[in-house]
């Protein structure tokens, strides 16, 4: 009797036990792409390759960078959409049951110590009513060994930080597929507000074994005597002086500074107008690809 | 509960059926003819796809500033060949196309239209600067070719997770799930030396580049494929370059846009 309890018991137990790809561990995030942008920070007017529509451009050309200092966006984390993109050392971890059942997998990035579940038992998101965070609601599905998660439920907020809003109603789709010891991330947002097609990028990360993170903490100050009387930092329309800085900068046409689907495509070559200056050779960030070179 | 011995060894029994059935029908199935690369394809690439630029833009629609050598590891030799980029003079000896190597080409703004040639060969044409690669399946060791700007690309299906072939599912366990294959590995060498960048960004020809292709459905139905390249260069590279890049699946071949490399 024995002998058949433990056989039977080793049997049913067994059928739970699936092997499934790990995303577990210590990741370091390649800022082999745009490292300007997601180290230091995204150039004033640059909304190039973003498929802005007119309210968000507008939206974008009014931001004021002391915008930053108020109280209510001082510790402002990211969401998770753009944390995946930003200053994104990661820590993944998985959350079994007793029955050695997946439930989910979480994440950690150490800036603004945001921590994200990602629920892969099948549960349902909330209803729309329901609670709207930085991190949102994200669940997953496996699509082979590719994870496929969906978040929703994301507060507004941006999506380059430089002015660039995003809305509460944008859907993220990340599909996370794991190359020995590279994560590839690929997001596609829908954000039926302010793009006008999906915005679809792509992230990498390496293992890092030895990676510490640390814990984060973040503090109210005042930080600009101006800003008293609710007054909130903007520039009215077409009053902003700084949104063509970058065109001098790096020799780049003013034109494509704007944004929007149309030139994110091959062909906006042929129409790209010349740049209205350029220097002979770059001065500004012209090594960055990582915090000790940007 | 009681169960007597005899129960005991009936059940046993059936378990020991069931793993003999299992291995019969392993060993006892008739010969089944290896697939072919082309029939054993994971995932399908073939059709016309356009880069959607949503990343580097700056950097990949317009030729950068001389020295502009921002996101890519370049060590300090790196840097001085790269500060000596001279267009007129790759103009001058023919040499418009450095930009368009393995190391760089999916990085190139354009249309790729992707085919099987037979069946161990699919072929990725460009529309920018009128290139060809070429990914050979079911090679292990590369024929012995001058260098060239494409080099030699070594392709096969990615093997499933964990041990063994994964066709083996013992009796009573539940399939894997998370683990099925579904990207294609592809491993170039023996290239030209080229540019990583239209600024004269070198690689050299000790170059090596590892690339993983993964295929996906978005909500909207949309079909995009990403490209995770790994560029290792022991020349003028610090650490290994890591890139991904972005493909959306066209209807047909409108776009298509052959034009002559460019060395600016």
């Amino acid at each position: 009797m024995k002998k058949l309890t433990v056989l039977i018991t080793l049997i049913f137990f067994s059928l739970s036990a699936f092997a499934q790809m790990d995303f577990s561990g210590e990741w370091a995030p390649v800022y082999h792409e745009d490292a300007a942008d997601r180290i230091p920070g995204p150039e004033l007017g640059d909304y190039m390759g973003l498929p802005l529509n007119s309210a968000a451009l507008l939206r974008a050309q009014s931001w004021e960078a002391g915008q930053i200092s108020l109280m209510q966006n001082q510790c402002r984390p990211h969401s998770s959409d753009y944390g995946m993109r930003g200053l994104g050392n990661m820590r993944v971890t998985r959350d079994l049951d007793d029955a050695q059942e997946w439930v989910a997998f979480k994440t950690f990035i150490a800036a603004w110590g945001s921590e994200r579940t990602i629920w892969m038992d099948g549960r349902e998101h909330p209803p729309e009513y329901a609670e709207y965070t930085f991190q949102g609601f994200s669940s997953a599905v496996w699509e082979g060994n590719t994870l496929v998660v969906t978040t929703t439920h994301q507060k507004a907020n941006y999506h380059r930080r430089n002015g660039v809003p995003s809305s509460d109603q944008r859907i993220i789709t990340e599909y996370w597929t794991r190359h020995g010891d590279v994560l590839t991330v690929v997001t596609a947002v829908d954000d039926p507000v302010f793009f006008t097609e999906p915005l679809v990028r792509s992230q990498n990360w390496v293992l890092d074994l030895g990676q510490q993170q640390s814990s984060f903490y973040c503090e109210y100050v005042g930080e600009l005597p101006e800003l008293v009387d609710g007054k909130v930092p903007h520039y009215l329309p077409g009053e902003n002086p700084y949104l063509d800085e970058i065109a001098t900068t790096y020799g780049i046409p003013i034109e494509v500074l704007s944004g929007g689907a149309e030139k994110m495509y091959p062909e906006y070559q042929l129409v790209m107008p010349e740049a209205e200056s350029s220097p002979l050779m770059c001065t500004v960030l012209c090594n960055c690809q990582g915090f000790a070179d940007c | 509960m009681k169960i007597n011995r005899h129960k005991f060894h009936c059940f046993t029994l059936l378990i020991s059926l069931m793993a003999s059935a299992y291995t019969f029908a392993q060993r006892g199935a008739p010969p089944v003819p290896p697939q072919t690369p082309r029939e054993a394809a994971l995932i399908d690439l073939t059709g016309v796809w356009v880069s959607v630029i949503s990343e580097d833009w700056r950097w990949r629609m317009l030729t950068p500033l001389r020295g502009d050598f921002a996101n890519i590891p370049l060590n300090a030799e790196g840097k001085r060949v790269g500060m000596a980029w001279d267009p007129e003079q790759d103009r001058a000896f023919g040499l418009e196309c450095k930009a368009y190597g393995a190391a760089n080409l999916m990085r190139v703004p354009g249309r790729l239209e992707i085919s099987w040639e037979d069946d161990q060969t699919l072929a990725i044409r460009t529309d920018a600067g009128n290139q060809t690669r070429r990914l050979h399946f079911n090679e292990s060791t590369m024929p012995s070719e001058p260098q060239s700007l494409q080099g030699y690309s070594m392709a096969n299906w990615e093997k499933p997770l964990g041990t063994g072939d994964g066709s083996f599912t013992p009796p009573f366990f539940g399939a894997r799930v998370g683990t099925a294959p579904r990207s294609l590995e592809v491993s170039t060498s023996n290239l030209t030396g080229g540019y990583l960048r239209k600024n004269g960004v070198p690689y050299s020809d000790q170059t090596t580049v590892q690339e993983f292709f993964d295929y996906h459905v978005l909500p909207n139905g949309e079909e995009w494929f990403t490209v995770t390249t790994i560029v290792r260069d022991p020349v003028y590279l610090r650490t290994a370059y890591i890139t991904s890049t972005d493909f959306k699946k066209q209807n047909d071949m409108s776009g298509w846009n052959p034009s002559p490399c460019s060395a600016e």
